[in-house]
């Protein structure tokens, strides 16, 4: 990488600026590298160390059980359970995250009057708390005394029990997180719409395209790259900040089959580690999902380099 | 090599004269609040005031499951906070971590002044390990006024399970748009009616006698709270959020009129009493109802208690002793629960309140005193033990929620044994 031999000034390394001698490069990294090791490099070995143990964080103890941990969470119903669920969560949550998102961009860059109010009011619920906004749908919520169901009550003579039918429940918590989730989409959308070439659409205009057509055949691939960008952040997204929400929205339940509706991964990791301090099991679950994501980046950059437009 | 030596005499010498001076006396709570953690520090203050030698400094290390962690992480790094709060359930769990030493072994402190159903559930194998603080019990909430409006006594609300279902008839018969009973899912709800039975919830003495290898959710005892929430749920007498352990919620369906009865902790009587002067309706507290036939054994202590670190030196143990003793007697406890809602845990408290006439003032908090007083001791009435109490307690919250979903009260009660004994099984084998 760095031989000696290149580090000779001849007028072309002098350009690209190369480091003299093999420790000064190192050097310059080495306070990135420390602090990397000790919070990142350090923790993940010693979690998938302790993937191969009983343990217990209060007690202290550890007995080697091997890959014991990863058979039983793989074999067992209830992590099944969690992960499907996990699956279908991160699938609707990006998807129609994401489609509303860019709708209603598109709609908030239109020349109309108020425009500025309207892209304000799409994003500020991006500036509240992951606890805050669980806290405010579980009042609306409320089967008895909640404002969504007085309403229904009302006006159909229906108030559905949100929090423990299952199938509502999950539908409730996935339209909450792809409530958070929207106004950050929306600002991203927001900026790239703004960007797009004005003489491109212009001439797909005067070339007689119907509104719909300059946005499917003009817009949306040009905003491929960003929209890219949006699906992978979604994702992680989907599979790590869901954790507030469903923690205060239904505290991971309604208990149905092997687990609760409710619980996804980070959920049913933080339940084993750190309210009932299974910790072997939880690092097991760490690894696993450290393998998600690794395996999330690769498809990234994998899809990213073959049908993604970035323009010329 | 001569600068080591000077650096480490000096390290020894600054330990020494900071301990001959003062000791320091860290106090890990978990009350976040202002009113209670306000409390704490006052009484720190004063204790401070009048022992120069030691020093007390509470701090508030986040909720019960944190700061039980941080604790024990603490006490590996041999820096463990000398006294420290921890929740009833996480009890066998802080007695199996081994960083902590009983209170009894501390000094010779007199316990006959505590409430016995108190001082029970914190004394395991003979020692008592803890030192009772905020201490509560479950009792039934009523709106007297929707009782009138359905031809009921207020001044007699149902004590057992048929006497709520009676009640209930008469509320759906009186058409009041409020359903008769509502409650947060709780597993401390089912361990208390196991109790109230006098059925031990584990084996083993209810795991006071050795580790509890299972549970006894195979019981009658067992099947009769099951069954009770099967009745409610198919006459639709029952709501609650559908949100697990949701205590706020539930409290806000009551207070809001939207049931007529509720169960949940003494220690919300301040807070019940002054949401339902706001909303204009006057409650009542009753006894919890409980099984039909079966005697009335009493309720469980809920609440949290002090335990104190192992790993700290004996001035330290002894200031951290001392100061609980100072913040738990007579006169501090009476305030305490005056302040609060929470139990007083001595009796001589209960004395004192008698004395300034609290119970005609607060007639509400009498029954509450009554149904603990009068618990029949017993290993039930001590309470489980188990160091994987958090997640049973969980498991069986589920499966009340799966009748209530529809499933036969035996499948859920199986499932939900089959659950719980696989958590202590798993649990159990840490010590192998």
């Amino acid at each position: 990488m760095l031989s000696p031999g290149r580090a000779r000034p001849t007028p072309d390394a002098a350009e690209n600026a190369v480091f003299r001698g093999r420790a000064l490069p190192w050097l310059f990294l080495l306070p990135s590298l420390l602090i990397l090791a000790v919070f990142i490099y350090l923790p993940a070995l010693q979690t998938l160390r302790l993937a191969a143990y009983r343990a217990n964080v209060i007690l202290g103890t550890e007995q080697f059980v091997g890959l014991a941990n990863f058979a039983d969470l793989l074999s067992s119903p209830a992590y099944q359970q969690v992960a499907l669920q996990t699956l279908v969560f991160t699938v609707l949550t990006v998807t129609f995250g994401l489609l509303l998102s860019l709708g209603l961009a598109w709609l908030a860059s239109r020349p109309v009057r108020g425009a500025g109010a309207y892209r304000l009011l799409l994003i500020y619920p991006y500036a509240l708390s992951p606890a805050i906004a669980g806290t405010l749908w579980l009042f609306l919520f409320n089967p008895e005394i909640g404002l969504i169901n007085q309403l229904l009550g009302e006006l159909f003579g229906v108030r559905p029990r949100w929090l423990d039918t299952p199938s509502l429940a999950f539908g409730l918590v996935t339209l909450a997180a792809i409530w958070k989730g929207l106004a950050y989409n929306i600002v991203f959308y927001l900026a790239s719409i703004q960007n797009l070439p004005g003489d491109v659409m212009e001439a797909a205009e005067i070339d007689g395209a119907t509104p719909a057509q300059v946005f499917w055949r003009v817009a949306f691939p040009l905003l491929s790259p960003i929209t890219f960008f949006l699906v992978f952040t979604n994702i992680i997204a989907a599979l790590f900040d869901s954790f507030a929400l469903t923690d205060i929205l239904t505290r991971g339940g309604p208990y149905t089959g092997h687990a609760g509706a409710t619980t996804f991964l980070v959920y049913q990791l933080y339940q084993d580690g750190f309210v009932n301090f299974k910790t072997g099991v939880a690092a097991a679950q760490a690894a696993l999902m450290l393998a998600l994501v690794a395996f999330v980046t690769w498809m990234q950059f994998r899809l990213g380099e073959r049908r993604v437009h970035y323009g010329s | 090599m001569n600068r080591i030596l000077l650096t480490a005499a000096l390290l020894g010498l600054t330990n020494v004269s900071l301990a001959s001076a003062q000791t320091t006396v860290e106090f890990w709570h978990s009350f976040g609040d202002a009113k209670r953690s306000g409390w704490i520090q006052a009484r720190a203050d004063e204790y401070n005031k009048t022992h120069s030698g030691v020093k007390v400094v509470p701090s508030y290390k986040g909720s019960y499951n944190d700061s039980l962690q941080a604790t024990i992480l603490a006490a590996r790094q041999g820096k463990a906070p000398a006294l420290v709060q921890i929740f009833e359930v996480g009890s066998q769990l802080a007695l199996d971590s081994g960083a902590f030493q009983p209170v009894s072994s501390v000094k010779n402190v007199d316990f006959s002044d505590y409430i016995k159903p108190v001082i029970n559930y914190y004394t395991i194998g003979g020692k008592v390990n803890s030192l009772p603080f905020n201490s509560s019990s479950p009792v039934l909430y009523f709106n007297q006024d929707l009782m009138k409006k359905a031809g009921l006594n207020p001044k007699q609300p149902p004590t057992t399970y048929g006497g709520l279902i009676k009640a209930c008839e008469k509320i759906e018969a009186a058409k009041l748009d409020t359903t008769c009973f509502g409650m947060s899912l709780n597993g401390w709800f089912i361990e208390q009616w196991m109790a109230q039975q006098g059925a031990p919830l584990l084996n083993n003495g209810n795991g006071r006698q050795g580790r509890a290898t299972a549970t006894n959710l195979d019981s009658q005892a067992a099947k009769n709270i099951f069954s009770f929430f099967k009745t409610m749920q198919e006459r639709k007498y029952y709501t609650y959020t559908g949100k697990l352990e949701d205590w706020d919620g539930s409290d806000a369906i009551f207070t809001n009129q939207k049931t007529v009865f509720h169960i949940t902790s003494t220690a919300d009587i301040g807070n019940i009493r002054d949401a339902a002067k706001k909303a204009g309706f006057s409650v009542g507290v009753g006894v919890m109802p409980i099984p039909d036939g079966s005697k009335r054994n009493g309720v469980v202590i809920g609440g949290a208690s002090l335990w104190i670190s192992k790993g700290v030196s004996k001035p330290q143990a002894e200031g951290a002793l001392d100061f609980a003793l100072y913040m738990t007697n007579t006169q501090n406890m009476a305030e305490w629960h005056k302040l609060t809602g929470y139990y007083p845990v001595r009796q001589s408290s209960i004395d004192l309140l008698r004395k300034q006439g609290w119970f005609t003032q607060t007639p509400l908090q009498l029954v509450a005193f009554n149904q603990l007083t009068r618990t029949v001791p017993s290993p039930a009435t001590a309470g489980g033990l188990n160091g994987a109490a958090i997640q049973t307690r969980k498991i069986m919250e589920e499966g009340v929620q799966k009748v209530l979903g529809g499933q036969n009260v035996d499948a859920a009660l199986k499932e939900t044994k089959a659950r719980a004994d696989a958590a202590l099984a798993e649990y159990n084998a840490n010590f192998k």
